[in-house]
């Protein structure tokens, strides 16, 4: 196990600095010239020229790439054109509202998912399966966006059950009940669709393994209902469970970035929208950066969990 | 389960058709998606106003105001007409940069299936975009370009290269093992015409599947675009852009967000619905492993 788990810490680095290379080349793509796109048709020749001595646009590409990287390296991200202060201060700052709001999601994915694809895939073509393949059809279907929109509506605004906008109370923040509150409909609306593909896919796997021998012999041996679908079948459901779970954790974090819009959370997600209308060009690849960095990363410890769990891939 | 094994081997075509229509789940998307496209393309007959055609008196007017079904928006624009009008935009945006970029992948794709040292540079290079997450890729590439349906849509071809490659690759890889492309090999059949006249077909409908079943959250990932600002602009109508536009009035007249948000759920339904039709006739493998 320690010498996958370094093999795999080995393989991110090429995957980190082809990454690092895509967030780096796409500023290419800004039409035109990069410095006089932030600062608008207004700026003065000069003060376009001096940006683009800072940002380094003056030099080649290959030789802006390696600087990029150095400074990268030694945790320098550039500076904020809008805010002026460094990138890392911006995204240090922030990401730790995106990681709650992340954490918090997975765990509603990784519990709710499982449950409903024990409660269908164990109890194929009754009612109850069926309603909740119609239930996670539609949770699959729903734009994360409007999904927000509609529980700030009817949760926020009509019933009034949970606050709307930001991490803590404005006028009275209180601590980690407060947070919590804050924290319900984000993160049901960051998870909803993530939910609904695990709860899917599982339930497809927990189809298969329920008529697999060992739980034909399992019931002859008169074991009870709730403890074959639950136990015995659960069980064996796991690889495939925390392998698409995995894979979800890229989905929350796009879905994130709509909710912390929607619900005015002080994340990455929407320092990277305020980024984006304001052109803050080095914000944006610095969010964009750390985002797949700590990606790349969810997605190898979920692979590593995949194989601590499957006892014919741990080779 | 027998019942899609004879569909096999029956002409495709036959099949599908058949097959679709048989699965209630594809055929409500199919029927669901045609009244979509329907309006997209009848949208000057059927649409009761411009889509820019406003009656500011009546701004904001709940559904079932007089002559306005479905209500008014926020500059008094009606919400029906809109979405008709808007279905346009978001079939569109969803469905082109699908179908672009399996046409892209399907060379790419099979080069790197066929001379490995190359295939094995180009898997390494989609490999770094799957270290993206989807949409976060689609933004940063749209905000660089630059707002647009244009610079839209060319950012979701580019975050969907990746997946499109692999699913080529994957097919050909398969193909280039089968006893006939040994034999055209043999015969001396000149690489390109191998891999583009008798290898294509074969590998298209892994193409085709794969972007069927994507359809539903490309037209997620479209709106959301059109959402933040990244895609369709004011006052173009789609529906993405209505719900980002009815947000802004939602403390006093929720309807504006919710019906072209829930156009958009339905859409998406159809699509995932007609693509799990399309993947069962089509592939009878994936279903038996799926079970759905």
């Amino acid at each position: 196990m320690a010498k996958l788990i370094l093999r795999r810490l080995f393989g991110t680095l090429p995957v980190l600095l082809g990454v690092s290379f895509v967030v780096f080349v796409a500023l290419q793509l800004v039409p035109g010239d990069v410095a006089r796109t932030i600062l608008g048709y207004n700026a003065t020749e000069e003060r376009v020229a001096a940006l683009r001595a800072i940002l380094g646009l003056d030099r080649p590409i290959l030789v802006q790439y390696v600087t990029w990287l150095g400074n990268l390296a030694r945790g320098d991200l550039g500076q904020s054109v809008a805010l002026g202060v460094p990138v890392l201060t911006v995204i240090l700052d922030k990401i730790g509202a995106s990681l709650i709001l992340m954490g918090a999601s997975f765990a509603l994915v990784l519990v709710f998912g499982l449950l409903l694809a024990a409660l269908s895939g164990g109890h194929h073509r009754s009612p109850l399966d069926r309603m909740i393949v119609l239930l996670t059809l539609v949770f699959a279907s729903v734009p994360p966006f409007w999904l927000g929109i509609v529980l700030l509506y009817l949760f926020g605004l009509q019933f009034r059950l949970f606050p709307i906008s930001g991490m803590y109370d404005m006028a009275n923040p209180g601590g980690l009940p407060d947070l919590l509150r804050h924290l319900v409909l984000p993160a049901v609306t960051t998870a909803v669709s993530s939910l609904a593909v695990v709860a899917r896919v599982t339930r497809g796997r927990m189809i298969d393994v329920m008529n697999q021998p060992y739980i034909m012999t399992a019931k002859a041996r008169g074991l009870s209902r709730p403890r074959i679908v639950y136990v015995e079948a659960v069980r064996n459901v796991l690889p495939t469970y925390v392998g698409i779970s995995g894979l979800q954790i890229g989905y929350l974090f796009g879905s994130a970035i709509f909710s912390e819009i929607v619900f005015n959370w002080p994340g990455i997600g929407l320092q990277l929208y305020q980024a984006i209308i304001q052109r803050d060009f080095p914000v944006v690849q610095g969010a964009v950066l750390a985002i797949a960095a700590v990606f790349v990363f969810g997605n190898l410890i979920a692979d590593l969990i995949a194989a601590a769990l499957d006892p014919k891939r741990a080779t | 389960m027998t019942q899609s094994t004879t569909l096999t081997l029956r002409p495709a075509r036959f099949g599908m058709l058949s097959a679709i229509t048989s699965d209630k789940g594809a055929f409500f998307g199919l029927i669901v998606l045609g009244i979509f496209v329907f309006a997209a393309i009848f949208a000057p007959l059927i649409a009761p106003f411009g889509p820019n055609e406003a009656d500011p008196m009546l701004r904001l007017g709940a559904p079932g105001t007089a002559g306005h079904w479905l209500g008014l928006d926020h500059q008094g624009r009606d919400i029906l007409s809109r979405l008709i009008w808007g279905s346009r935009l978001t079939l569109a945006t969803g469905i082109i940069p699908v179908a672009v970029g399996a046409l892209i992948a399907l060379p790419i794709g099979l080069l790197a299936a066929w001379y490995d040292r190359a295939g094995g540079w180009i898997l390494r290079g989609m490999d770094v975009l799957f270290a993206f997450p989807m949409a976060l890729l689609a933004i940063m590439v749209a905000a660089f370009l630059g707002s647009g349906v244009g610079n839209m849509m060319i950012s979701l071809v580019i975050v969907l290269l990746p997946y499109n490659v692999r699913v080529v690759y994957q097919a050909a890889v398969e193909q280039k093992s089968l006893p006939y492309v040994e034999a055209l090999r043999v015969v001396g059949t000149p690489v390109r015409t191998i891999l583009f006249v008798e290898l294509l077909p074969n590998v298209a409908s892994a193409a085709i599947v794969y972007a069927t079943t994507i359809v539903g959250s490309m037209v997620i990932t479209a709106a959301g675009l059109s959402f933040l600002g990244l895609g369709v602009q004011p006052p173009g109508a789609e529906w993405g852009i209505m719900v980002a536009e009815g947000r802004s009035v939602i403390f006093i007249a929720p309807h504006v967000a919710a019906i072209p948000g829930l156009c958009l759920s339905l859409l998406v339904i159809a699509c995932s619905l007609l693509g799990d039709g399309v993947r069962d006739a089509l592939d009878p493998r994936i279903r038996a492993s799926f079970g759905a």
